[in-house]
């Protein structure tokens, strides 16, 4: 037996060289230009989450999600039929909004502007006067958005010609089936807006290198032993996805409270059996902009939806099974997220200042450590879809 | 409401809590730990962490969703004290200088919070 103390293998620099190791350029990080390339080649060509099935259970629950990187509002929608369906939140009579409630149960959504009234299914059901237009009503039907379903999540695609999700996900569908988030029937939630790149936000959650100096109090659980910077275990690459297994510290640095705290929130994950998942120290991150995690305790995901170049909108959900059973339940949940959100904000805090110093384009490069090799393949698979893009446009990329 | 004993029984020592922290829902707990001074964050942890382990387990024998109002408020204060064991007991020092970040990170919903949505099951 490895004694406790010295757990840790470092992952050797060489098996992560077929990544490349060279620096990487800082433009793509701020530039407006390249900004809508990704926007065109990585946002509208790829499977991007936006809902999980627990908030839609009943035929007629809906949800609304505006995703501005498509500048589009979506309306998602259980149809009566029990169908899952996503569609433009628009009117198909002269452009009008048609949902502006963010969530709702309604059998039927009526346009204000002239009453044309369609099904949760999107068909156009009635409309004044329908005679005068010389229109059929199938044709009128709201714009359909394709919307498919891995473990309870639920993600869109804008390209009709979209592989099947299962086909995007590859090997790590079944992973993320395996997730609490898989079993969720409810949800906390927080989110934020931030003056940083999406690539810049989201390449922070995925690398560890910042833990010892960022979260030196709210992350100290996490750092320690031989493992002073808290590096993963493992790393694994498929497609364009990419995971790590998180470093199990043997001798945790818990205070007594926050140990407490998570022993309250034992009983109940152990009696809903999210103790014996195979993935609980696992981060799936699903190209482009989501990651999941599977700490039985503390179980969420993590989606960054670009708003500008410079500018970006992060929601963060703590998935859980079934209501708070008990007082002990609710609050570890509410302990669980309030300990969450104070790592997060030491993020929040580092990104921004991250932005204004790439913002002048002082920097030609940056540059990735072999540990931070998840960022570099998120650069590697957006920049060879954004320079495949910018040459089909015969642009500069 | 009995305001002379706002509490169950054998939880009277934090009556002088209940005004700042027996709130209801999350948002306004976080804020209340962001509104607060390290004096009156600290004077809380200090009564009420030991007392915790009791409280729950007055509270887990009872229904969550028709516990009389004393109870909702106990409830509510080991809910606060979650989030003020965070500022005391992990973040001290750092605890001023991040909750200007931890504000922005906007809490929504809340498992905690009752008619959430209507469409959560
Ligand atoms: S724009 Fe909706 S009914 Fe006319
Ligand atoms: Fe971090």
């Amino acid at each position: 037996m490895p004694d406790a103390a010295s757990s840790f293998q470092r992952i050797p620099p060489d098996e992560l060289a077929w990544l490349g190791t060279g620096p990487i350029p800082a433009r793509a990080y701020h530039d407006p230009a390249y900004f809508e390339l990704e926007r065109q080649a990585v946002f509208l060509k790829s499977w991007i989450h936006v809902a999980h099935v627990c908030e839609l259970p009943e035929p007629g629950c809906f949800v609304r999600r505006d995703l501005e990187f498509a500048k589009a509002s979506l309306l998602i929608a259980r149809g009566k039929d029990g169908v899952l369906r996503a569609f433009h939140n628009v009117c198909t009579h002269r452009g009008t909004q048609l949902v502006e409630e963010a969530s709702g149960r309604q059998s039927k959504f009526t346009c204000p502007y002239h009453m044309w009234t369609y099904g949760a299914d999107g068909a156009l059901l009635s409309a004044p006067d329908f005679e005068a237009f010389h229109l059929d009503k199938p044709a009128c039907a709201l714009p359909r958005v394709a919307l498919q379903e891995c473990g309870g999540m639920l993600f869109v695609n804008f390209d009709p010609d979209a592989p099947p999700l299962r086909i995007w996900l590859g090997a790590y569908a079944e992973r993320l089936e395996q997730m609490p988030a898989a079993r969720a029937t409810t949800f906390s939630q927080y989110s934020y807006e931030i003056d940083a790149n999406w690539k810049l936000t989201y390449d922070n959650f995925q690398e560890n290198y910042h833990l010892r100096f960022i979260h030196p109090r709210s992350g100290g659980a996490g750092i320690g032993g031989d493992n002073p910077f808290g590096y993963p275990a493992s790393l694994g690459f498929d497609g364009p996805h990419r995971t790590q297994r998180i470093w199990s510290n043997p001798a945790p640095d818990l205070k007594p409270f926050q140990r407490a705290a998570a022993m309250r929130g034992l009983p109940a994950v152990a009696e809903q059996g999210l103790l014996d998942l195979p993935f609980g120290r696992d981060y799936l991150a699903f190209f482009p902009n989501l990651f999941v995690i599977g700490t039985p305790t503390q179980p969420f995901s993590h989606t960054v939806y670009p708003i500008s170049a410079d500018r970006s909108r992060g929601v963060v959900r703590l998935y859980w099974v079934g209501e708070d059973g008990n007082a002990s339940t609710r609050f570890a949940r509410e302990y669980a997220l309030a300990q969450l959100r104070d790592i997060h904000c030491e993020d929040i805090a580092m990104i921004e200042r991250g932005q204004k110093g790439l913002a002048s384009g002082a920097l030609d490069h940056i540059h990735f450590q072999s540990m931070e090799a998840l960022c570099r393949h998120l650069f590697n698979e957006v920049d060879s879809r954004v320079q495949a893009h910018a040459r089909a446009l015969g642009e500069r990329p | 409401m009995n305001q002379a004993s706002t509490l169950p029984g054998g939880f009277s020592a934090l009556e002088p809590f209940v005004a700042q922290w027996g709130l209801s829902g999350t948002a306004r707990r976080a804020a209340q730990r962001t509104a607060s001074s390290p004096e009156a964050r600290e004077a809380f942890f200090e009564a009420a962490s030991p007392l915790l382990e009791a409280a729950l387990t007055w509270l887990d024998d009872r229904d969550l969703a028709t516990l009389p109002p004393a109870g909702r408020r106990l409830m509510d204060l080991m809910l606060s004290l979650g989030h003020v064991a965070l500022a005391v007991e992990i973040q001290g020092p750092d605890e001023v200088k991040s909750a200007v970040w931890r504000d922005r990170m906007r809490i929504d919903r809340s498992t905690a919070d009752q008619g959430i949505s209507s469409c959560s099951n």
